[in-house]
């Protein structure tokens, strides 16, 4: 059954309110409320506003461009599906954001045990000619391919606190890694990038 | 390829490593350390940590923004499998002129049904809604529990009397459901001009 029945007798105003959508402008918090209750229109508008980023997010995190689109997909099936957990509304976004990020490491894990030797640092990607690189966007670019020079294990550091705004604790634990292993991957990331950063001032 | 450590020398931070450094950003550089913050050297290095994570940021949403078709076609996916999940709560008898035929609302489509009476009043952006009470039986009064954000400027009185009426109307034309009270709560207040994120 459709979600809303078709009306008989919208008045104009009504539609033209609702072509509106007046959703598009809600707060994270009112649209995650009524996604639990069922909304799935509430439930687009997030995956709109978020989805793209996270799918950015973890295509960084895996390395890999083509797996980043059903990462994000099954992501948010989960998030859907698990929605009554939700505890802050307000905090979907963070909240959407650790199941894409399980669900980057499952993939990066399960590819570790089939092939253990291959780190599968991503191909640094074509670079955009230097002609059609405007000023304002040198630096842009820069930190970008800086990050994918990093090594897998760096960057994923890098990505889950600076992005996902994990603590060191909890890289550790999703990483399956240390928590000094951690800070000292940080660590290194950091220099690296600012050393890259250096080269573009 | 790999970064060799020693191309990297972090000897010039005045006494203090990186490590130590991201540790003082990410605690927010509190509390104060005065050896950090007065070392030109350690703010520099502060100074761009941040630039990086503003700029890595930037630069993600910048990336996010360049294939809005390839987002069309996982949220298309995602949304057509997600349809047919939806719970569709109890049944909300609806009589027949043919009394051998059992008709029924969903309890999702009934809370759809007052979702879009509330975003269509204007000036209000509808939150989560409940039905309480024995919906299944005909004739019982049931109450309506509804949150709701109004946009700011409104007054928040006024605007609840009228959602009540709308809530009511669209319940009657749609359903028989016998609608005692309707509580209304105000529970945000949006600014209407600039989408919020």
């Amino acid at each position: 059954m459709r979600n809303s029945p078709a009306f008989g007798r919208t008045t104009r105003r009504e539609d033209i309110i609702a072509d509106l959508d007046p959703l598009q402008g809600a707060a994270d918090a009112v649209l995650a409320a009524r996604a639990v209750d069922g909304d799935v229109h509430a439930f687009e508008v997030l995956a709109r506003r978020h989805g793209p980023l996270m799918r950015v997010y973890s295509a960084k995190l895996l390395g890999s461009d083509i797996e980043s689109d059903d990462v994000v997909q099954e992501a948010f099936l989960t998030g859907w599906r698990r929605l009554d957990d939700l505890e802050s509304p307000a905090l979907i976004r963070n909240w959407l954001m650790r199941i894409v990020t399980r669900k980057a490491i499952d993939r990066i894990r399960a590819r570790r045990d089939v092939d253990s030797l291959d780190d599968r640092d991503p191909p640094a990607p074509a670079t955009t000619s230097p002609e059609r690189i405007v000023e304002a966007r040198l630096q842009l670019d820069a930190v970008w391919q800086a990050l994918d020079k990093l090594p897998a294990e760096q960057r994923q550091c890098w990505l889950l606190r600076e992005t996902a705004g994990y603590s060191y604790h909890e890289i550790g634990e999703a990483l399956g890694i240390p928590t000094s292993t951690v800070r000292g991957l940080l660590a290194r990331a950091r220099r690296f990038l600012l050393h890259e950063l250096e080269a573009w001032r | 390829m790999t970064l060799d450590d020693t191309a990297l020398p972090e000897d010039d931070l005045d006494g203090h490593t990186m490590t130590e450094l991201g540790d003082y950003l990410d605690r927010g550089r509190l509390p104060v350390d005065p050896s950090i913050e007065n070392s030109a050297a350690c703010r520099l290095a502060l100074a761009g940590m941040t630039r990086i994570r503003e700029l890595s940021w930037t630069a993600l949403t910048r990336q996010s923004a360049l294939d809005p078709q390839r987002d069309d076609t996982w949220i298309t996916g995602l949304l057509d499998t997600i349809k047919g999940e939806i719970k569709s709560g109890r049944d909300v008898p609806i009589s027949h002129s043919d009394p051998s035929l059992r008709l029924s609302l969903t309890e999702a489509a009934v809370r759809g049904i007052i979702r879009r009476a509330g975003d269509t009043t204007g000036g209000i952006v509808m939150g989560r809604s409940a039905l309480e009470g024995d919906v299944t039986t005909r004739g019982a009064v049931i109450r309506i529990e509804v949150t709701a954000s109004v946009e700011y400027g409104r007054s928040l009185a006024a605007t609840a009397d009228r959602l009540r009426d709308r809530i009511r109307a669209a319940l009657d034309d749609h359903t028989e459901l016998v609608v005692g009270e309707i509580d209304v709560t105000i529970d945000d207040v949006y600014f209407s001009e600039e989408p919020r994120s």
